[in-house]
C-alpha cells in the first residue's frame, strides 16, 4: 500500500497560488460562510462538519484553498474571526486572499475525522489535476470512505494518462459499484469481474453484503433476503442463543434466574417466613424452590417459564440467517465470489505464517548459533552470551548517534558490533572460562555472574530507556506480495543475513584450516593437542566468533525491536532452547532448532490469536517434552565425542 | 562397628540449631510484639522472610551440592508453595469478607451464591467473575496445607521422572528446569489460568480468623513458624546426607556412570533427593509468602532460581550451613546496598553509587568466588579449623571430566 | 531485580525516629515510594524527582504550617512484594504523614493492605483500571471513565471507527480497561466479531503476527481502530512493525493509552505521525501554570531537553491537594486531613482545576494527542472536567457500587441493598 503523505494537498494548494496571473481575488460568499461558522471551524467534528465543508467548497477555489490549507493543518484563526492560511513565515487572508503581516493567528488542528471529510469533499476536483501526485492522494482518499457521489466521479472523470493511476482508478470504480450502484446487474457483473480474487479492499466489499443476523419466526420471512435456517442447538445457535431471542422478540417469559427468585422471595416475607418457609431455611437452595412453589401456588408471583416450556417455544419456532442486504442475486454472486476466494486465501494466509515463522526461526538461529558454537567446542553454556547481543545492539546505537547516514552507520556497526563482542568474547574466554574448563555448571553460574554485571553496566550507561536503532529508508516498509502475503523489509534482510552466516560458518568449518582445527578438538580434544592443534587457542577463536555473531544479531535485532539492557535476556532462553532441541555439535541441528521452534510458536500463535502468552507457554511445555524423546536434540551429535 | 550417633557424628548441625534458636530468641525479645520493640516489625518480617529463603537455600544445596543437580527451577516449587496457601488466605478472608456483607440481606445465603459473591470479590479486579476449577478446594486449609507439599512434589516427581529416565542431565538438565520454571511462570502470568495473571495473590499477610492479633505480634509467630521450618529442614538434610544414602547421592555426583555400574538404582535416589527438596522449598514458600503479602509470577522468573543458586555457591555448596550462610549473608546485603542506605563511594572522578553499582559488584564477585574460592564463605571455617585438602597436585580427584577437583574437596 | 534487594534495613531501621510529636519548626515528613531500579526506575524515577521539586518549590515558600517538610526516598527496586514492605517502613519507622508513589496496579494492591493496617495516606498519580476506592489513598491519575470512554467515543465519533482491536500487555490494568471496553461497545451496538482482544507478554518484540491480523480485519469492511495498553518497551517493536506494514493513521489509527512523551523518546516518530494518545495533560497544553511547571522542572532537573508527562501533573496535584488540605485542617493527622480533602479545589496545568471527590478519585479533563514529529503530540480534543468513577457503570457487577467517604464511609457501596459491601479494600 502506499500512502502519499497530507502535504501533497499543501502542494496542490500551493501550486493553486503559484499560478501565475491568478490574483486572489475577494470572495464575499465565503466570508459570509466563515463568519457565520466561526464556532464550528473552531472545534469541528466529524459527524456534523461535512454540510459546512460543502458549503465552503462550493465558494469556489478560494473555498477549495482554504479546505486544503485546514486540512494540512496551515489555516489559522485571529483573534477577531479572521481565517489565515500560513505558509511558512508568510499568512494571507483566506477570504480576501490579502497578504497579512505579522499576524498571531491559533493555528486550527482538525482531528483526522475532519481531515478525512475535506479531503472527501476536494477528491472530485483533484481527479482531473494534472498532478499526478496529487490524482493519486486523490484515489487513495477514495479507498479510504468512497461513497456513490465518488462512484459517480469517477465515472465522469477523464481517462487518466498514467496507466497505472487509470488501472487503480477502475478497480475503485469496480468495487464502488458493489457497494453503491443502484442497479442490481451491474453490481452482480461487477462482483463477478473480481470474483477469486483476495485482496483485502475486495473482501471488504463483500463482507458488508454477507452480514447476516439470525431471526426467529413461525414462517420464513416473505420480504427478506434469507441465507439458510438452521436448528437450534447446532454449532450456529445454541439453544440458550435461540430463547434469548424469543426473549427479545417478546415471545418467551424469561426463565427464573437463581437472582430473580431469591429478590421475588426477599419481596414476599412475612412474618420471617416466606411461601411458609423459615427466612433462617432460605440458605438451601431446595428450600428456596419449595418457597417459590409455595408462592406460586399462592399466586403471589408470576410464574416464571419452567424448563419444559422454554425447550417447547424453542421448537416451536424455525430460525433464519437472513441477510442485511436485500437483493438476493447481489449476495449470491458475493457468496459465489467469496467461496472461489476461500482456498486460495487459506493457502495465501499458510504462505505468510510461514514467512513470519522463517522470519522468527532467522532470528533464534542468529541468536542461538554463537552459543551452539561454544557449547559443541567447550561444552560450556555461556550465560553472558544475550548480554553480548545487548552489545552488539548498544554498539549499533552509538555508532548511528556518530554517523548521520543510516545506511553507512549500519555497514560501520555491523563490522563494529563483531569486532567489540569478539574482543569482549576473548576477553571473557581468557579470564573466566578457562581457568573453569570441565566444569560446565560453574561455568554456567560465572557467566551468569558476568551477565548481571554487563546489564547492570549498560543500565548505569545507557539508563534503562529505550533507545533509538533506525534502519535505513531502504530497509523500511514492507515487501508486499498481495494484501495477505506480506513481510517487513527488515526481516527479510534478518533472514539473508543469517544465510550469509550460515553459508560462513560452513565455509568456515569445511574449507578452512581454523575449522578442520575445531572440528578435532570437537571430536577429541585429547588427541587434537598431540597432534599438534592447540585446544586452548582453538576455544578462544570459537568463543570469540560465537560472541562475535552474537554481536551481529544484536544489531539485527535492535533494529526491529528494541535497544534496552534486557534486550539479551528476552533472546537467551530461546537460544538456549534452539541449542538443546537442535543438538549440539552442528550447525544443522541449531538451524533444525530454530525452525522447529520458529515454525511451532507461530503455528500456535495462530491458533490463539488472542493471547500470544499462551503460545509461548506451549511452545516451552513443547520443548521440555520433546527433549524427553530426543534427549540429544534432532541432529545428536554421534561417536565418542558425544559421551564426553 | 557401632556407628557414633548422628548428632555426635555431625557437630556442625548443633551449632547451626543452638545459633538458630539463640537468634530466635533474641529478636523476640527485642520485637514490639514480646519485648523491648527495638526491633521494628518490618524489620522482624524480613529477618522471617530470610529464615524461609535459608531453607529454600538448604534444599537448593541438596540437590545440587550433593546430588549435582544444578536445578535453575527451585523458585517454581517455593513459589508454588506460596500459591497454594495463598490461595486458602485469600478466598478464606474474602469469604468472611462476603458472608458480612451477605448477611445484611433479607435471605440468608445459598452455598452457592456465597462462592460467587466470594469469586466476585476475587476475580473481580482482574475482569472475571467465575472460581476457576483450581479454586476448587481453596475454602479448607486443611485441603491446601496438603497441596502445598503436594503440588510441587508431583511436579518434581513428574519431571524428574521424565528428565532422569531419559539420562538428561548436566547444562542440559538445568536448562530445561529452568524451561520448567519459566513455562510455569508465563502460564501464571496469564488471566485465563485462574490465579490473578500478574497481579497474583495478594492481602496475605492478613490471616484469616487472626484479625485481632495484629501484625507485630503475627510477625513474631512467624519468626517462629520459620525457624522451627528451618531447623527441622536442616536437621532431616543433615540426616539425610550423613548415613549411606548420603555416600551414594555424593557418589552419583562425582561419577553418575560407576554408581550406576555398581548396581545402584541412580535415577530412584535423584528422583528422591529432587522431590524431597521440592517439598522442603515449598514449604519455605508457603512460610514467606504471608509474610511478604503478595505474590505473583515474577517471584519465579529464571534469574529467581538462579539467584539462589548464587546465594548457595557463595556460601560454599556441599555443605548445609553454607548454603543458610549463603542465603542470608548475600540477601542481606542486597537489600542493604540497594536500600539507597549505603554510603556513597567516592572513587577519584567518579562517584559509586550502589543502587547503580550493588548488581555489578555482586555479579563480579560471584565470578571471584567461583574462580578462586570455590568452597565459598563457609570455606572460612576450614581455614580457621586448619582443615586442608588432600594433595594431589591439582589434579581431578575422579577419574572423569566434570569430577570434583581439589579445591572443592572438603574430604 | 528479585529478592536480592528485597530484604533488610537493618541499621537505618533501628535508628529509631523518636515518634516525637510535631514541635515548632520540626520538619514533617513524607515518603516517596517510587521504584528507582529495576524495570520500573524508567518511569517512577522521573515522579521522585517531581515530588521532590513541589518540596523544594513548598519549602521555599515558608513550607507548610510554618514546618518544613522533608522528603523520605525508599527505593522498591520494581519487586512488588517490597512495595508493601517499604511502606510499612515508611508508616512505623520513618513516620510520615503522607507518601507519595507506585505506579503500577500490582504495587498499589501490594500497598493497599498496610495503608489501611496502619491508616496511612497515599497518593496515587498514575492512570489505572478504577474499581477500587479506599479509604487511605487518594487517586489522582484517572479512572477509566477519565480516558478510556472518551478515547472511545473520540474514535467512533471523530473517526469513525466501527471494527476494533484492543491490543494489551498481560496484565491487570488492560484486562480491566478492555473488560470495560468490551460491555461499553457492545452497549453501543458493536458486534462481538468486531473486537477483537490480544495480550502479549511485557517486552513482547515479535509482533508481525498480530500486526497483520489488525491489518487483516479490513476485509470486514469496516473502519478499523486499535485501542493500545501496550505498556513500555513493547511499544517500540509495536509502532515500528506498524510502520514497516505501511499502516497510516489515517487507515488504522492507534489510541493509546499508556504511550506519552517519555515513551515516544525511544522510537522514531516520523512514522507515527497522526497516531492518537488519550491523557489528562500533555506538554504542549497551553496555559500559564504549565509554562511556569515546564520551566520550572527543566531548571529543577538541570537538562533542557526533559519532557513532563501526565503522571507528573497527577503527581503535582495531588502534592498541591495534600498541602491545601493539611492548611485546611491545621494539621497533618491523616483523618483529619482526610475529612479536608474531599471538595478541595487545586489549578491543574491544563487551564482547568482539579476538585478532590468524596470517592477519593479527582475531576480531570480528557485530552486527546496526535503525535507529531518532534515526539510531542498535538492536542486535538478537550473536555471539560469530568469526574473520576471509582466504579464502572458498564460492568454489571460494578455498575450498582458507589464510594462515599464523608458520607458513607465506604468505598464499596451497594446502592442496590442500601449496604455496605466492605470498608476495607479488595487487594
Amino acid at each position: 500500500m502506499i500512502h502519499l503523505p497530507r502535504p501533497v494537498i499543501g502542494l496542490a494548494l500551493a501550486l493553486m497560488l503559484a499560478l501565475p496571473g491568478a490574483p486572489a481575488l475577494a470572495n464575499p460568499q465565503l466570508q459570509a460562510v466563515i463568519t457565520e461558522n466561526i464556532d464550528q471551524i473552531r472545534k469541528p467534528s466529524r459527524r456534523t462538519v461535512a454540510p459546512l465543508v460543502a458549503q465552503i467548497a462550493a465558494t469556489g477555489p478560494e473555498g477549495a484553498a482554504l479546505l486544503a490549507a485546514w486540512a494540512d493543518r496551515r489555516l489559522g484563526v485571529t483573534e477577531d474571526g479572521r481565517l489565515l492560511i500560513v505558509t511558512g513565515d508568510d499568512a494571507t487572508d483566506a477570504a480576501t486572499g490579502a497578504a497579512v503581516a505579522g499576524a498571531d493567528p491559533d493555528m486550527l488542528r482538525p482531528n483526522s475525522g475532519v481531515r478525512g471529510v475535506i479531503e472527501s469533499a476536494l477528491v472530485v476536483s483533484q481527479l482531473s489535476d494534472p498532478e499526478p501526485r496529487i490524482r493519486a492522494a486523490a484515489l487513495d482518499a477514495i479507498a479510504r470512505s468512497g461513497t456513490a457521489e465518488h462512484l459517480q466521479a469517477l465515472r465522469d472523470a477523464p481517462a487518466d494518462p498514467d496507466a497505472a493511476l487509470q488501472a487503480r482508478k477502475d478497480r475503485l470504480q469496480t468495487l464502488l459499484t458493489i457497494q453503491h450502484d443502484s442497479d442490481s446487474a451491474a453490481r452482480v457483473a461487477a462482483i463477478e469481474a473480481l470474483s477469486g480474487d483476495v485482496s483485502l479492499d475486495f473482501r471488504a466489499a463483500l463482507n458488508p453484503l454477507l452480514a447476516t443476523r439470525v431471526m426467529a419466526a413461525t414462517e420464513p420471512p416473505a420480504d427478506a433476503n434469507i441465507a439458510r435456517e438452521i436448528t437450534p442447538g447446532s454449532d450456529a445457535l445454541s439453544r440458550d442463543a435461540a430463547y434469548d431471542l424469543l426473549k427479545a422478540n417478546g415471545t418467551a417469559q424469561p426463565r427464573l434466574t437463581l437472582a430473580a427468585q431469591r429478590d421475588a422471595l426477599a419481596a414476599n416475607i412475612v412474618d420471617g417466613r416466606a411461601g411458609g418457609v423459615p427466612v433462617a431455611d432460605l440458605a438451601d437452595p431446595a428450600a428456596r424452590d419449595r418457597a417459590y412453589e409455595a408462592l406460586e401456588a399462592a399466586g403471589t408471583v408470576t410464574p416464571a417459564a419452567t424448563e419444559a416450556e422454554a425447550q417447547a417455544a424453542i421448537d416451536a419456532h424455525r430460525y433464519f440467517e437472513v441477510y442485511a442486504e436485500a437483493d438476493a442475486a447481489v449476495t449470491d454472486a458475493a457468496r459465489a465470489a467469496q467461496t472461489r476466494a476461500q482456498v486460495r486465501l487459506a493457502a495465501m494466509k499458510g504462505i505468510d505464517l510461514g514467512l513470519d515463522a522463517l522470519s522468527l526461526a532467522s532470528i533464534y538461529f542468529l541468536a542461538a548459533i554463537g552459543l551452539a558454537v561454544t557449547f559443541g567446542v567447550m561444552r560450556v553454556i555461556n550465560m553472558a552470551h544475550g548480554e553480548f547481543i545487548m552489545m552488539g545492539a548498544y554498539t549499533g546505537y552509538v555508532v548511528q548517534t556518530l554517523i548521520a547516514g543510516r545506511t553507512l552507520s549500519l555497514l560501520v556497526a555491523l563490522p563494529l558490533a563483531f569486532a567489540v563482542t569478539f574482543l569482549a568474547g576473548v576477553v571473557l574466554y581468557r579470564l573466566v572460562i578457562r581457568h573453569l574448563a570441565h566444569r560446565p555448571l560453574e561455568t554456567l553460574l560465572a557467566t551468569f555472574g558476568v551477565s548481571i554485571a554487563l546489564q547492570q553496566i549498560a543500565k548505569n550507561v545507557f539508563g534503562t530507556q529505550a533507545r533509538p536503532l533506525t534502519s535505513p529508508a531502504w530497509l523500511e516498509g514492507a515487501i508486499t506480495v498481495n494484501d495477505v502475503i506480506s513481510i517487513s523489509t527488515i526481516r527479510v534482510a534478518i533472514f539473508v543475513l543469517a544465510l550469509l552466516f550460515l553459508g560462513l560458518f560452513l565455509f568456515i568449518m569445511k574449507r578452512t584450516r581454523l575449522g578442520l582445527e575445531v572440528r578435532a578438538v570437537t571430536q577429541n580434544p585429547g588427541m587434537a593437542a598431540s597432534m599438534g592443534i592447540n585446544p586452548d587457542r582453538i576455544a578462544m577463536m570459537t568463543f570469540g566468533l560465537g560472541s562475535g555473531i552474537a554481536g551481529i544479531a544484536g544489531v539485527a535485532i535492535g533494529l526491529f525491536a528494541k535497544v534496552t539492557s534486557e534486550l539479551g535476556q528476552d533472546y537467551i532462553v530461546q537460544s538456549f532452547m534452539t541449542v538443546v532441541v537442535g543438538g549440539v555439535g552442528t550447525i544443522w541441528g541449531t538451524l533444525a532448532g530454530a525452525g522447529l521452534i520458529g515454525g511451532f510458536s507461530k503455528v500456535v500463535e495462530s491458533l490463539n490469536p488472542g493471547n500470544t502468552l499462551a503460545a509461548q507457554t506451549f511452545m516451552i511445555l513443547f520443548i521440555i517434552i520433546f527433549i524427553q524423546f530426543r534427549p540429544r536434540g534432532i541432529i545428536p551429535q554421534k561417536g565418542r565425542a558425544a559421551e564426553a | 562397628m557401632t556407628r557414633k550417633p548422628f548428632l555426635l557424628q555431625n557437630p556442625s548441625v548443633l551449632v547451626v540449631l543452638g545459633l538458630l534458636a539463640a537468634f530466635t530468641l533474641a529478636v523476640t525479645l527485642l520485637s514490639q510484639a514480646y519485648g523491648t520493640g527495638l526491633i521494628p516489625t518490618s524489620t522482624v518480617k524480613i529477618l522471617g522472610k530470610t529464615l524461609c529463603l535459608a531453607l529454600a537455600a538448604v534444599a537448593m544445596d541438596l540437590v545440587w551440592g550433593y546430588v549435582g543437580i544444578l536445578s535453575l527451577g527451585q523458585m517454581a516449587f517455593f513459589a508454588l508453595g506460596g500459591y497454594m496457601i495463598g490461595q486458602w488466605l485469600m478466598y478464606a478472608r474474602t469469604e468472611t469478607i462476603v458472608a458480612a456483607s451477605l448477611a445484611n440481606n433479607p435471605i440468608p445465603p445459598t452455598p452457592l451464591e456465597l462462592q460467587q459473591a466470594v469469586a466476585n470479590q476475587i476475580f473481580g479486579v482482574v475482569g472475571s467473575a467465575d472460581l476457576p476449577l483450581v479454586w476448587g478446594l481453596a475454602h479448607s486449609l486443611t485441603a491446601q496445607l496438603i497441596l502445598v507439599v503436594a503440588v510441587p512434589g508431583l511436579l518434581a516427581l513428574l519431571f524428574g521422572w521424565l528428565a532422569f529416565r531419559s539420562r538428561v542431565n548436566g547444562v542440559y538438565l538445568s536448562i530445561l528446569t529452568q524451561a520448567m520454571t519459566l513455562a510455569l511462570a508465563l502460564w501464571l502470568f496469564q488471566n485465563d489460568s485462574g490465579f490473578r495473571g500478574n497481579n497474583g495473590l495478594s492481602g496475605l499477610q492478613n490471616i484469616p480468623g487472626l484479625d485481632a492479633v495484629g501484625q507485630a505480634t503475627l510477625s513474631v509467630w512467624f519468626l517462629w513458624a520459620s525457624a522451627a521450618a528451618l531447623g527441622l529442614g536442616y536437621l532431616l538434610a543433615a540426616w539425610l546426607v550423613s548415613g549411606k544414602f548420603g555416600s551414594v547421592i555424593r557418589a552419583i555426583r562425582d561419577d553418575e556412570t560407576r554408581v550406576r555400574f555398581l548396581g545402584y538404582p541412580v535415577e530412584g535416589f535423584k528422583l528422591v533427593v529432587f522431590v524431597l527438596a521440592a517439598m522442603i522449598t515449598a514449604i519455605a514458600g508457603a512460610l514467606y509468602y504471608p509474610q511478604a503479602g503478595i505474590i505473583n509470577p515474577a517471584e519465579l522468573a529464571p534469574i529467581a532460581s538462579i539467584y539462589l543458586a548464587v546465594w548457595v555457591a557463595i556460601g560454599g555448596r556441599g555443605r548445609l550451613y553454607g548454603a543458610v550462610i549463603g542465603a542470608v549473608v548475600v540477601s542481606l546485603l542486597s537489600s542493604w546496598f540497594t536500600g539507597g542506605r549505603a554510603p556513597d563511594l567516592a572513587l577519584p572522578g567518579y562517584v559509586v553509587k550502589w543502587v547503580d553499582w550493588w548488581q555489578v559488584a555482586l555479579g563480579l564477585s560471584f565470578v571471584l568466588v567461583t574462580l578462586f574460592a570455590p568452597k565459598g564463605i563457609s570455606g572460612l571455617f576450614d581455614w580457621l579449623a586448619g582443615i586442608l585438602p588432600p594433595r594431589r597436585h591439582g589434579r581431578d580427584l575422579g577419574p572423569d571430566l566434570g569430577a570434583l577437583q581439589e579445591q572443592e574437596a572438603k574430604a | 531485580m528479585t529478592r536480592l534487594t528485597k530484604l533488610l534495613m537493618l541499621t537505618s531501621a533501628l535508628t529509631l525516629a523518636n515518634a516525637a510529636w510535631a514541635q515548632e519548626g520540626e520538619p514533617i515528613r513524607i515518603g516517596v515510594l517510587h521504584s528507582l531500579s529495576g524495570t520500573m526506575a524508567i518511569s517512577e524515577t522521573t515522579l521522585k524527582d517531581t515530588v521532590l521539586m513541589m518540596v523544594e518549590q513548598q519549602n521555599a515558600k515558608g513550607g507548610l504550617l510554618g514546618r518544613p517538610i522533608e522528603a523520605v526516598v525508599v527505593d522498591p527496586a520494581s519487586d512488588w512484594p517490597l512495595f508493601a514492605e517499604k511502606a510499612r517502613e515508611l508508616l512505623t519507622v520513618s513516620d510520615v504523614d503522607a507518601i507519595f508513589g507506585c505506579w503500577t496496579s500490582v504495587s498499589r494492591k501490594s500497598v493497599l493492605p498496610v495503608l489501611e493496617e496502619l491508616n496511612g495516606l497515599l497518593f496515587y498519580p498514575v492512570q489505572y483500571e478504577g474499581e477500587e476506592s479506599s479509604k487511605n489513598v487518594i487517586y489522582t491519575g484517572a479512572a477509566p471513565n477519565q480516558q478510556a470512554i472518551p478515547a472511545v467515543d473520540y474514535m467512533m465519533e471523530e473517526l469513525g471507527v466501527e471494527s476494533w482491536a484492543l491490543l494489551g500487555t498481560d496484565y491487570v490494568y488492560p484486562r480491566t480497561t478492555n473488560n470495560i471496553l468490551e460491555a461499553y461497545l457492545k452497549d453501543k451496538g458493536v458486534a462481538a466479531e468486531d473486537i477483537f482482544v490480544n495480550y502479549t507478554p511485557f517486552g513482547h518484540s515479535d509482533w508481525s503476527k498480530i500486526v497483520a491480523d489488525v491489518v487483516a480485519r479490513g476485509a470486514g469492511g469496516k473502519k478499523v481502530g486499535v485501542v493500545s495498553t501496550i505498556n513500555g518497551d513493547a511499544n517500540v517493536g509495536f509502532y515500528k512493525e506498524l510502520a514497516a506494514a505501511g499502516v497510516s493513521a489515517d487507515d488504522i489509527p492507534v489510541m493509546a493509552f499508556s504511550v506519552g512523551e517519555e515513551e515516544l523518546a525511544g522510537l522514531d516518530t516520523a512514522n507515527l505521525v497522526g497516531h492518537l494518545a488519550a491523557w489528562n495533560y500533555f506538554q504542549t497544553a497551553e496555559s500559564p501554570e504549565n509554562d511556569a511547571f515546564i520551566a520550572g522542572w527543566k531548571e529543577f532537573i538541570g537538562d533542557d531537553k526533559r519532557v513532563t508527562n501526565d503522571p507528573m501533573e497527577a503527581t503535582m496535584i495531588g502534592f498541591n491537594a495534600w498541602v491545601a488540605a493539611v492548611e485546611k485542617a491545621g494539621t497533618t493527622e491523616v483523618d483529619p486531613v482526610l475529612e479536608a480533602i474531599v471538595g478541595v479545589e487545586v489549578p491543574n496545568l491544563t487551564g482547568g482545576t482539579a476538585t478532590v471527590l468524596p470517592n477519593h478519585h479527582l475531576t480531570k479533563p480528557v485530552l486527546i494527542g496526535e503525535i507529531r514529529e518532534d515526539g510531542q503530540f498535538d492536542i486535538v480534543s478537550q473536555t471539560e472536567p469530568v469526574p473520576g468513577d471509582a466504579w464502572t457503570d458498564f460492568l454489571p457487577e460494578s455498575a450498582v457500587l458507589d464510594a462515599d467517604w464523608p458520607g458513607k464511609s465506604c468505598g464499596m457501596f451497594n446502592t442496590e441493598t442500601q449496604s455496605c459491601v466492605q470498608v476495607q479494600s479488595n487487594y
